[in-house]
């Protein structure tokens, strides 16, 4: 393998690594970065497990080579909680029954926040149509909707007092 | 009491963080080798010529190995853990799904031909394209319903037919009879399509052997780990003490994830081989395609009324898929869950069925959430709602004249199962209401007058959960005892860990195990932590399918908890010198009941393993086990109804509401219970519009092979949901609960089809085979056109 340098931030700490050109941004961030909260369900980007924010825009980490993240900032499912406590959407998902069995929820959070990010108070219609890029077998997505509703008007609550 | 609160989970926060631990995220001292498959291509062939000899050779590569190796290290077969029985006692035709193709036939797409192990993950896959396989191409058949046709391939000639056995159940007589006299016979062909559970983790497996002691591991995506290890001494003949099964967080089982898959036992043998620990991870292709497949049944059903639209009999003629091999658990359908449940909710007098399971070139058939009794509700309610719409009564007004009433329970069915309790009058009463039915039925009429097509479907049933009895379900062919297990450790200083032989893949046990053992032991749930998923440190367990886990694990739960304070209470009595019916627990504290003298559960707790100062007859320690046996199956019940509307001008289907009244008996946390019926639901509806695992007819190629071709539904597809319930206790188990995993799954293929059938029935369209895409709809009303004219 003839490795190939790139540098980046993952959660607000510099990377620089050198990886065989192949790699999927989400196997370096799982098996370099020891990051295994992002997943991998599909391979083929229609799952939306592996989800993460990229320059602050949901990207799917399956459907990325790491060399293509020069400069980036990438944040995951394990950079969004404060010191505090989890972020508001985490605390959501928990106050709503938002996951069951807890492999689609990393992207589905990731998503909620920038569903959030994007929309003023979003409306089930809108929640719904915004995880057209994302699965989940096990919620029935009723209380994933109920989840990213409460956790956008908590979200822009906190911005609001922040 | 924390039963019966809707207590945020205490399992959330780690999936929440990213910090979930999945069997792709274990890691280990040593570095861990990848295994990759060599898979047909095929759904029939002759394999004539495996050469390894190149990818062997390549880098990183560790082994190769193929079904010559395997046969010549001694190895053998995941042998059935729920096998078919033929009840006429002729020999059922069993062929166990191979690890690895040992006999030079290919049965199916997908079957293992090679396995590579390397070091790591793109080596194992450039080194598997490297195995050159040379196959003779056989005519293969994937279609249920030509399974016994006379030009039909054989899947195994060896039998000479595909035919893998017949059951047969009910009142054949009485059932005749019923049809012949009837006012009103409505016949039906219902095929019940072939879907997967496609859980969002894909199966994964990790295997290690510690040469020096002896001693293997397993970490495995599996909803059963002391049955996975019980069926090791059969595939790796691994004695039951040498192997340690852990499976740690699994993300989504729904019965998929029962089985000692091919997978799973070949990684531990290329672990032992290459003396490294080994991991596959599927991708999700290879899951679609080898995880195990689902309902598939062909059904002519026949149902006789009398002119008031009371059913007098039924009849079913059914053909039910296996695949290509016998999974390991398919006889709990054929043999268990199917015909027990083809009374629903009615009060039938006579019913006969006849099954007969057959071999196809396809993945093999196993239960998924459900698992036959999707199938038994469909089949009966499609016949149902299109003898309310021929006879010309409303369907909901047939269904209530037929349900059973609340008096008749215990109620024996005429298949022979006695459902304990139950009130389904209640419960299509509560649902009426939920719905305003009353006004839906007003609204499609004024829109129907406007050219648009609304749908009001209706499904009424009961579901067998909570397997056992052990003796029951050994009776309907289960060689495991269906029972479960929990032992309560109380520590020194108080606090108490659970160990329960169930699994949680997202059932929450965390939470409602420790709410059940809270109550019981009178203490603060923070007190308590959940063991589960490890054959070293729980003692045994049966596992998590069938709506089983609350009343026989949480069971066992709740009797060791009673035990531990029975103890405690002994204990506790000699420490403060009263006799132990004297003392109430709650808070945490003993107190001598009508005093306010008190001791702490903690000191008590101490005193138990460090004093000295105890009864002569108590022993040391306070810990208790509880293998809990329940005294019957347990019967939940539901009925859903949903609105759908169809487009005429795209056929599309547009799930507008849907609403559920639940009878689960006793429950634990209502929030994780809407849970699990939400679940259900979007799978059940999945199957009824989306869903379908395809073949190609002529070359058996599987079509269905990523979430672009195999579509589960999205956030989009799907409404939010009505749920309401009305409770009966269940008789079987103290607790009074019934199980709650499987109603959404049950019952909504039905209910959906009754609907789009409803919108369409003043078209002429009788019948559309699920999953029903606008294709299908389009098709159903052309054909009615042609039909007409």
């Amino acid at each position: 393998m003839d490795g190939v340098s790139v540098n980046f931030t993952v959660n607000g700490r510099e990377v620089t690594a050198t990886v065989d050109p192949r790699t999927l941004l989400v196997h370096f961030l799982r098996e370099h970065l020891k990051l295994t909260g992002t997943h991998i369900g599909c391979d083929t980007s229609q799952c939306g497990a592996c989800t993460v924010h990229l320059d602050g825009k949901p990207a799917k980490s399956c459907a990325l080579l790491a060399v293509q993240l020069e400069g980036a900032e990438v944040t995951t499912i394990e950079g969004i909680a404060g010191p505090d406590g989890m972020h508001p959407m985490q605390a959501a998902f928990k106050e709503h029954h938002g996951l069951q069995c807890g492999f689609c929820t990393p992207g589905m959070v990731m998503m909620g926040i920038d569903i959030a990010n994007r929309h003023e108070a979003p409306d089930e219609a809108t929640i719904r149509s915004e995880l057209e890029g994302n699965l989940c077998r096990c919620t029935g997505y009723h209380n994933i909707v109920a989840s990213i509703a409460a956790g956008a008007s908590a979200s822009r609550r906190r911005e609001a007092s922040g | 009491m924390y039963v019966g609160q809707a207590i945020r989970r205490r399992e959330d926060e780690r999936f929440l963080r990213g910090r979930g631990r999945f069997v792709e995220d274990i890691t280990l001292d040593q570095p861990i080798a990848h295994a990759a498959f060599v898979r047909s291509p095929h759904a029939h062939a002759a394999v004539t010529r495996v050469d390894t000899a190149q990818a062997a050779a390549m880098p990183g590569v560790l082994a190769v190995l193929t079904g010559a190796d395997w046969t010549a290290a001694g190895h053998g077969e995941a042998e059935g853990v729920w096998p078919v029985k033929d009840m006429s006692g002729a020999e059922s035709r069993t062929a166990y799904r191979p690890l690895i193709c040992v006999d030079g036939v290919i049965r199916c797409v997908g079957e293992i031909v090679a396995m590579v192990v390397a070091e790591d993950r793109h080596q194992a896959l450039d080194a598997a394209e490297a195995v050159e396989v040379t196959y003779e191409e056989k005519p293969a058949n994937t279609v249920t319903a030509r399974a016994l046709d006379p030009d039909t391939p054989l899947v195994h000639p060896g039998f000479g037919t595909n035919e893998v056995m017949v059951t047969e159940h009910g009142l054949k007589a009485e059932t005749e009879a019923a049809l012949a006299n009837a006012h009103h016979v409505t016949e039906v062909v219902v095929p019940t399509n072939r879907v997967t559970a496609a859980s969002m983790e894909p199966r994964a497996y990790l295997g290690h052997y510690d040469r020096v002691n002896d001693r293997y591991t397993v970490w495995t995506t599996n909803q059963a780990p002391h049955i996975v290890r019980r069926y090791f001494t059969k595939s790796l003949h691994i004695p039951e003490h040498k192997l340690r099964v852990i499976a740690p967080d699994v993300g989504g089982g729904f019965g998929m994830k029962l089985y000692h898959y091919p997978e799973e036992g070949l990684v531990l043998w290329g672990a032992i081989v290459c003396d490294r620990p080994v991991r596959w991870v599927g991708t999700r292709s290879e899951c679609l395609l080898g995880d195990t497949h689902a309902r598939d049944h062909y059904t002519v059903g026949r149902m006789g009324f009398d002119e008031n639209g009371k059913i007098l009999g039924v009849k079913f003629e059914t053909l039910a898929a296996f695949g290509a091999y016998e999974s390991q658990w398919q006889a709990s359908i054929t043999n268990a869950y199917h015909f027990t449940m083809l009374s629903c909710a009615y009060d039938i007098p006579a019913i006969h069925t006849t099954v007969r399971a057959v071999y196809t070139n396809a993945t093999p058939v196993d239960a998924y959430r459900g698992a036959g009794r999707p199938e038994a509700v469909y089949q009966v309610e499609r016949m149902i709602e299109n003898g309310a719409q021929e006879m010309g009564i409303d369907p909901l007004e047939l269904r209530a004249r037929n349900l059973i009433p609340p008096e008749k329970f215990p109620y024996q069915t005429a298949l022979g199962i006695s459902y304990d309790s139950g009130d389904p009058p209640a419960l299509m009463e509560k649902t009426k209401a939920l719905a305003d039915y009353d006004a839906l039925r007003d609204e499609q009429a004024k829109l129907r007058a406007e050219g648009q097509w609304m749908g009001i479907g209706i499904s009424a049933f009961f579901d067998m959960a909570g397997a056992g009895p052990v003796k029951m379900m050994n009776d309907l062919g289960a060689k495991v005892g269906c029972y479960d297990v929990a032992s309560v450790r109380v520590h020194p200083d108080g606090r108490i860990t659970v160990f329960a032989g169930s699994h949680s893949h997202g059932q929450g046990h965390e939470t409602t195990w420790s709410q059940i053992a809270a109550d019981r032991l009178g203490c603060d749930i923070d007190h308590i932590d959940l063991v589960e998923g490890d054959t070293d440190r729980v003692p045994m367990g049966i596992g998590t399918w069938g709506s089983r886990s609350l009343s026989t694990a949480g069971m066992a739960v709740y009797t060791a908890a009673d035990r531990v304070v029975a103890k405690a209470k002994r204990l506790a009595a000699h420490m403060m010198e009263c006799a132990p019916e004297d003392l109430d627990l709650a808070d945490g504290e003993f107190t001598v009941k009508g005093t306010d003298r008190k001791l702490s559960f903690a000191a008590v707790a101490n005193a138990s393993y460090h004093s000295g100062d105890r009864p002569p007859d108590l022993e040391i320690g306070l810990e208790e086990t509880s293998f809990f046996d329940p005294a019957d199956c347990t019967y939940p019940s539901a009925i859903h109804l949903c609105v759908v509307m169809v487009d005429p001008e795209t056929c599309a289907v547009t799930l507008r509401n849907y609403w559920a009244v639940d009878d689960v008996g006793t429950v634990i946390n209502p929030m994780v219970l809407h849970g699990q019926v939400h679940g259900g639901l979007v799978q059940g509806i999945g199957q009824a519009l989306m869903e379908e695992c395809a073949y190609d007819a002529e070359s058996g190629q599987y079509l269905s092979g990523t979430f672009m071709d195999y579509a589960i539904p999205h956030a989009e597809d799907v409404p939010s949901f009505g749920l309401d319930a009305h409770f009966t206790r269940a008789l079987g188990n103290p607790l009074g609960a019934k199980g709650a995993g499987e109603s959404g799954t049950i019952g909504a293929p039905a209910c959906i089809c009754n609907g789009v059938t409803d919108a369409l029935w003043h078209l002429g369209v009788r019948q559309i085979t699920q999953p029903m895409t606008p294709r299908k709809i389009w098709r159903a009303i052309e054909d009615a056109k042609r039909a007409s004219h």
